[in-house]
């Protein structure tokens, strides 16, 4: 049963329209992303799903029951906010408590014992009497979480939820999602622009470029096969490679050398793009050649930027830099890692 | 580095500040100083030291029944400008009645136009619209003095706060009448309460819109103080301001402690 269900929502803002038409349905119990870059319409999408923006045309279903024409406050669901927007003059028990006060959802003593359910949930029932401003960025946040979900609503909207926090905080909040998730089983739309968030939260993507759905599918088949050079960029930052493709499955690269791909590729002009992960440097002769222009280390891993015959690629390895800059490298691929593209996309790839 | 203030720059600034305090201070310390004088004169600095005149003053019914009028005055008048002003401001805030810039310069322009001018304009709207002044023309002239007051206030505040609590209030299922209770009210709350200080004093202290629309029945406080100058000058009315600066620093006092505390609880 679908607990959200999106029909050719189309928004403009002064005459300009900014969603073109989206279609989707959130299956019950299920974490759904919404990810795009800045503009691409995810968090005017978001509003209108909350109510707090009203759909330019298209219909909008909570648990089946059109609620596109009702307000946020009648509408069985809970959202939470990038600045937290707690309730500076409220104790953080009263947070918690407001959306069940707000709805008339149980009496005092039913209510006191779902807002401590909600805070040890989150891990803050030591802190129910203090007021927001006597946490920390993080402690608020997870009252924010806590007030999210005490009203168990039909649908949990999550507005670029993690991103005011520092990354070891953000991780640790990763995990305490998913597992909440995994506990309450509510119906979730998140917002992010966050590529790594959106495929370690969801069961599924929703990839959005300007105003429309470009791709949507589990993480793991967005990330594998995407089907635009935006989707191959968005997801894992993939080099593309404008080549063309000639009989027997070899393409030939901007600088003349060669590239085996698999058989199936169709002759003509053509995008490559190939994951940062699945360029690997190679010891031997073997490979394409490129040119290594400099090297990053990031700790657990080294980026090589290289460039092939004014082409720039980057690849992604295990362990410390041990090259020199300026040396010719090898660089092999496995060819069913390589996902093909139309070549009409190299003009948006830049 | 940072350039070291030349000596000379110090002393003048040093001169400065000593003459601001004097003229701030001094005009309250010869009112304090007559008021506790025991020759019939109002004379600088006083000769002997006595109480009598707060005694007589205490004592004198026009000047209770003066405060008295004066005090519900300024109640009524505060109650009015906060509930107005903080309704223009919440609306002027949000945008939400076309021609909001405009309507705040007009609530504000009071702060602008001399007191005598718009005093005057009351007098004679009011006495070819309405007739004889009375209790009421009073209250409004107040309310509209004090408005801004409460109006600026309140926007400051406002204008700091958090966009998106009532945006989130609405997703937790708050309707119209529970938001303006439980986020709007106490976001305005800091604003109110020094507007509505403010509006006390100016209410209280108001002695040209008074004097202008004054009638037998009423005499304020400070239009009070003023025909007791003009007709016979004693120290009572150096006892009835000092009590007036002791009450607006008592005032002080307490709205720094309320609303210092209420930030400290916050912060």
């Amino acid at each position: 049963m679908a607990d959200l269900t999106l029909t050719g929502i189309r928004k403009s803002f002064g005459g300009i329209e900014v969603l073109h038409g989206i279609d989707t349905v959130i299956e019950k119990g299920s974490f759904v992303s919404l990810l795009g870059a800045s503009g691409c319409g995810k968090t005017t999408l978001l509003r209108i799903v909350a109510g707090l923006e009203t759909a330019s045309a298209g219909m909008v279903q909570i648990g089946g029951q059109d609620v596109t024409g009702l307000p946020p406050e009648s509408r069985d669901i809970s959202m939470m906010f990038q600045s937290y927007a707690l309730l500076p003059h409220l104790s953080v028990a009263e947070n918690v408590r407001f959306p069940l006060r707000m709805r008339g959802i149980g009496n005092r003593e039913e209510q006191a014992a779902k807002v401590a359910d909600a805070l040890e949930t989150v891990q803050l029932s030591a802190f129910a009497n203090r007021k927001p401003a006597q946490l920390s960025g993080g402690q608020q946040q997870r009252v924010a979480l806590a007030r999210a979900i005490v009203s168990t609503p039909k649908v949990l909207l999550l507005d670029e939820a993690l991103s005011n926090l520092d990354a070891r905080l953000r991780e640790d909040m990763q995990l305490e999602l998913i597992e909440i998730h995994r506990k309450l089983g509510l119906t979730t739309l998140f917002v992010t622009h966050d590529q790594d968030e959106a495929l370690s939260l969801s069961d599924r993507v929703i990839l959005l470029e300007g105003g429309r759905v470009a791709q949507e599918g589990a993480p793991e088949d967005i990330y594998e096969a995407p089907q635009s050079a935006y989707a191959a960029e968005f997801l894992g930052a993939a080099n593309l490679i404008p080549v063309r493709i000639g009989p027997r499955g070899v393409a030939l690269l901007p600088d003349g050398q060669s590239l085996k791909v698999p058989d199936t590729m169709p002759e003509g002009p053509a995008t490559l793009a190939i994951r940062q992960e699945d360029l690997v440097l190679s010891d031997t002769d073997a490979g394409i050649a490129a040119k290594l222009k400099a090297q990053v280390f990031m700790g657990s891993r080294t980026r090589h930027v290289l460039d092939l015959g004014g082409h720039p690629l980057r690849a992604l390895s295990l362990g410390r830099p041990g090259l020199t800059a300026g040396a010719t490298v090898r660089l092999r691929v496995d060819p069913d890692r390589i996902a093909w593209l139309p070549p009409a996309d190299q003009v948006r790839a830049g | 580095m940072v350039k070291e203030v030349p000596l000379w720059l110090k002393i003048a600034a040093g001169i400065f500040l000593v003459g601001m305090v004097l003229l701030l201070l001094g005009p309250l310390v010869v009112v304090l100083g007559i008021s506790v004088s025991e020759s019939q004169f109002i004379a600088f600095p006083p000769q002997g030291l006595s109480l009598k005149w707060y005694a007589q003053v205490l004592g004198d019914e026009r000047y209770l029944v003066s405060f008295r009028q004066s005090l519900v005055l300024a109640l009524i008048v505060t109650g009015l400008a906060s509930l107005l002003g903080g309704a223009a401001a919440i609306a002027i805030h949000r945008r939400a009645i076309p021609g909001a810039g405009a309507l705040a310069t007009l609530f504000l322009s009071p702060l602008i136009l001399p007191t005598i001018i718009y005093a005057v304009g009351m007098l004679m709207f009011w006495s070819a619209t309405f007739g004889a002044v009375s209790f009421l023309t009073l209250v409004i002239g107040h309310t509209v003095i004090c408005l801004p007051y409460v109006l600026r206030t309140t926007l400051a505040v406002l204008s700091e706060s958090d966009p998106y609590l009532e945006e989130a209030a609405r997703t937790m299922g708050a309707g119209r009448l529970a938001r303006l209770w439980f986020v709007v009210l106490p976001q305005c709350l800091p604003g109110l309460a020094a507007g509505m200080f403010f509006a006390v004093n100016i209410s209280f202290d108001e002695a040209v819109l008074s004097l202008f629309l004054r009638q037998p029945e009423l005499t304020t406080l400070p239009v009070r103080v003023y025909g007791q100058l003009e007709f016979s000058p004693d120290p009572s009315v150096a006892a009835v301001s000092s009590i007036m600066i002791g009450v607006t620093v008592v005032l002080l006092v307490l709205a720094d402690r309320i609303l210092g505390l209420k930030r400290f609880s916050e912060g």
